[in-house]
């Protein structure tokens, strides 16, 4: 995180302390017709970890995040996600509780942001908060928190089409994080932006999520991404085929 | 050369995505089946002779008149459809080093061929559409399913004016991406409506008031006839002129007041609003005008009834009925045309934001919730012009709105419940459009 992003903001309230598991995927397997997407996979993530899933196209990264996040449903196999209220099954939601678990549980910022462009900044960040029936004074007044917190103090009210490509990132890397989520997932938050806008976000990204006690899993294709991960998860063909900490990638 | 390489482009894009095609052609199928049915209708009345004739075609003359602003507005509708898509693939031809022509001709062909493939259906869809239009009752009886269809002359001025229209439009929005190829790909700065809209409101009343203040009833049918229209059109203008802003004054107030458990929504549909309040207001603009001229008409014609009791004459009987029944004709098919412009503006929307859509569907932001935001942002202004356009129309005629409602409350009702039915069919519009959110939003996933 650069200096510039924590200076005179007061820092959102920290998540917990990085301790055990919070999410676990055993035996996932998912198909689409005759290809096989997920073929048995088994991931643990511990609390406070970032993991980085890497792979080539078609190798099964984005449905192994999507089955853990509890957008898919998996063929077989179990997604279980251990927070503050004790376990729940994930894979046996209904769509409903899925959407539900998504909306109170998870975080998510994807590769253009996707920000909705008739918002402002601010109103983008608040909406998971105001859709959890938070009252939209005090959602509002905690998206600016956090906005100043990533570095885009006087820009609250600026609408997407107004920032740079950066700055979107981190009105969602805020949007992901306004509701505290136990665990943010991220589909190539670098994959549209140069390589000096790429570390800026990631910094932002990893400070907001595991620099706080929280959980960040990542797909990506991007080496040095991955690489300021504290672990990265090789797939293909639908398998996990290297597992390790980023020192001993280095190694 | 460029005609393949178009028409290679877009069996491609449709192969992919359907309503890249059916939208569109869709659209201006609608509009030509209700265009050429609403002038096949107004031709009939051209057919009756004598003196109760000329009434008769000055009142399908001012019918026409004011659902021309919504059919002109679903054609607009139909052709920004198809070009949103095209300057998406316009653009990166043009930043791979396409000329300005080969980009201009390739826009003519493909606007021009999808308006011509919706305009030729639409022809079919008014052919079926006249034994029903056909069974209204007009001048002591029904019409006529023969009597509805519209000759083949003008069902060719019809095609190539809203072809030719589509043509146009496809044009100026091109200018666009051939004079900044990226700059369609990047939603620039909410839509503003200027303050200078409001001092032309104040002109268009001035310039009423001194019309109203030289016409004299003495001065001839021509003179009078002239000063109608040219106040319909006056009052066209002045619609058309401070309706966006009053709109956006609204979205304004409607932002201010968002809160309570249903925030979100309100928010969300009250920036839509204000993010393009022109094309709020070209959406639902439509059902102004027709229904100021529907209370003016329904409260003249109970004072019809109440001046005319049982003393009243068969031929003015007849009247009474046919000029009640065009009143309610014109506010359905205006209605009709609004519903069908916003179901097909809507459709275009879910379908242009699909990622968006479906990020929100990843966030947890349930279906009923995005779709209550979009209800919102169409169905608020939609209520906001139709029931102010009826209040100041009975407001401006106060003491007969009273007296017209007491003494003779089944035409006013009756204009009433036409409102109320097309503010319905609106909301049925809407309705239409929600599968297609749905399966927008519980999309495949795509595999990587």
């Amino acid at each position: 995180m650069d200096a510039t992003t924590t200076r005179g903001a007061t820092p959102p309230q920290r998540i917990a302390d990085p301790a055990g598991t919070v999410l676990a995927g055993h035996g996932l397997t998912k198909t689409y017709g005759p290809t096989v997407a997920l073929a048995g996979v088994d991931l643990a993530v511990r609390r406070g970890e970032s993991v980085a899933v890497m792979g080539t196209s078609g190798s099964g990264k984005t449905t192994l995040l999507h089955c853990l996040a509890g957008i898919l449903t998996p063929d077989s196999g179990s997604v279980t996600l251990y927070d503050d209220d004790g376990a729940v099954a994930v894979h046996a939601l209904s769509a409903g509780g899925r959407a539900e678990l998504r909306r109170s549980r998870y975080g998510f910022v994807f590769q253009q942001g996707l920000l909705l462009p008739e918002l402002t900044a601010a109103e983008n960040v608040a909406l998971p908060l105001m859709l959890g029936g938070v009252d939209r004074r005090e959602a509002q007044a905690q998206a600016i928190r956090w906005l100043e917190w990533l570095g885009l103090a006087g820009m609250t009210d600026r609408r997407p089409s107004q920032l740079s490509g950066g700055q979107q990132q981190r009105v969602a890397v805020a949007r992901a994080q306004v509701a505290g989520p136990p665990v943010v997932f991220a589909d190539e938050p670098t994959g549209a932006l140069d390589s000096a806008t790429s570390e800026e976000t990631m910094s932002a990204l990893l400070a907001a999520t595991t620099g706080r006690g929280g959980t960040l899993v990542l797909v990506t294709h991007d080496e040095s991404v991955a690489a300021r991960c504290h672990r990265v998860v090789r797939l293909h063909d639908g398998q996990i085929v290297h597992d390790a900490t980023t020192g001993e990638v280095a190694r | 050369m460029t005609a393949r390489l178009t028409l290679l482009l877009l069996r491609r894009e449709a192969r992919e995505d359907r309503a890249v095609l059916v939208l569109p052609v869709a659209a201006f199928a609608v509009v030509t089946a209700l265009a050429l049915t609403v002038f096949g209708g107004a031709a009939f009345f051209f057919s009756i002779e004598g003196e109760i004739g000329l009434l008769y075609q000055g009142l399908a003359i001012l019918a026409v008149t004011l659902l021309v602003i919504p059919l002109l507005t679903l054609c607009g509708a139909a052709a920004r459809l198809s070009a949103r898509r095209r300057d998406r693939r316009l653009s990166t031809l043009s930043l791979l080093g396409a000329s300005g022509r080969t980009v201009t001709v390739m826009t003519l062909i493909e606007a021009t061929l999808l308006a011509l493939a919706g305009t030729l259906l639409g022809v079919l869809g008014h052919l079926a559409l006249t034994p029903v239009v056909g069974l209204v009752p007009f001048h002591g009886g029904p019409i006529g399913a023969g009597n509805v269809v519209l000759g083949v002359p003008g069902m060719l001025a019809c095609v190539a004016g809203f072809v030719v229209l589509a043509a146009v439009s496809a044009l100026v929005g091109l200018r666009r991406v051939v004079v900044s190829p990226l700059g369609v790909r990047t939603r620039q700065q909410a839509g503003s409506t200027s303050w200078l809209r409001a001092v032309g409101f104040v002109l268009a009343v001035c310039a009423g008031l001194v019309m109203g203040q030289t016409m004299r009833a003495d001065q001839g049918t021509l003179v009078l006839a002239a000063g109608v229209v040219i106040t319909f059109g006056l009052t066209m203008a002045v619609l058309n002129l401070v309706g966006p802003l009053v709109l956006r004054i609204q979205g304004r107030i409607h932002l201010s007041r968002a809160g309570g458990p249903r925030s979100a929504e309100r928010v969300l549909a009250a920036r839509t609003v204000l993010d393009a309040p022109k094309g709020t207001w070209r959406q639902v603009g439509g059902v102004a005008m027709t229904s100021f001229a529907a209370v003016f008409a329904g409260v003249g014609l109970s004072f019809t009834e109440l001046a005319g009791g049982t003393a009243m004459s068969a031929e003015d009987r007849m009247l009474f009925e046919d000029i009640r029944t065009g009143v309610i004709l014109t506010l359905v098919i205006s209605f009709v045309t609004v519903a069908a412009s916003v179901a097909v503006n809507q459709a275009a929307d879910v379908l242009d934001r699909r990622d968006l859509f479906a990020a929100l569907d990843r966030m947890g932001m349930p279906l009923g919730r995005v779709d209550g935001a979009r209800t919102r942002a169409v169905m608020g202004p939609l209520v906001t012009v139709a029931l102010w356009s009826a209040g100041s129309a009975a407001i401006l005629i106060l003491p007969m709105t009273a007296v017209g409602t007491l003494t003779s409350p089944t035409t006013v009702l009756t204009v009433v419940a036409g409102l109320a039915g097309g503010i319905l069919l609106v909301r049925l519009a809407m309705l239409a459009t929600r599968p297609v959110l749905a399966k927008v939003m519980a999309g495949p996933v795509p595999a990587s």
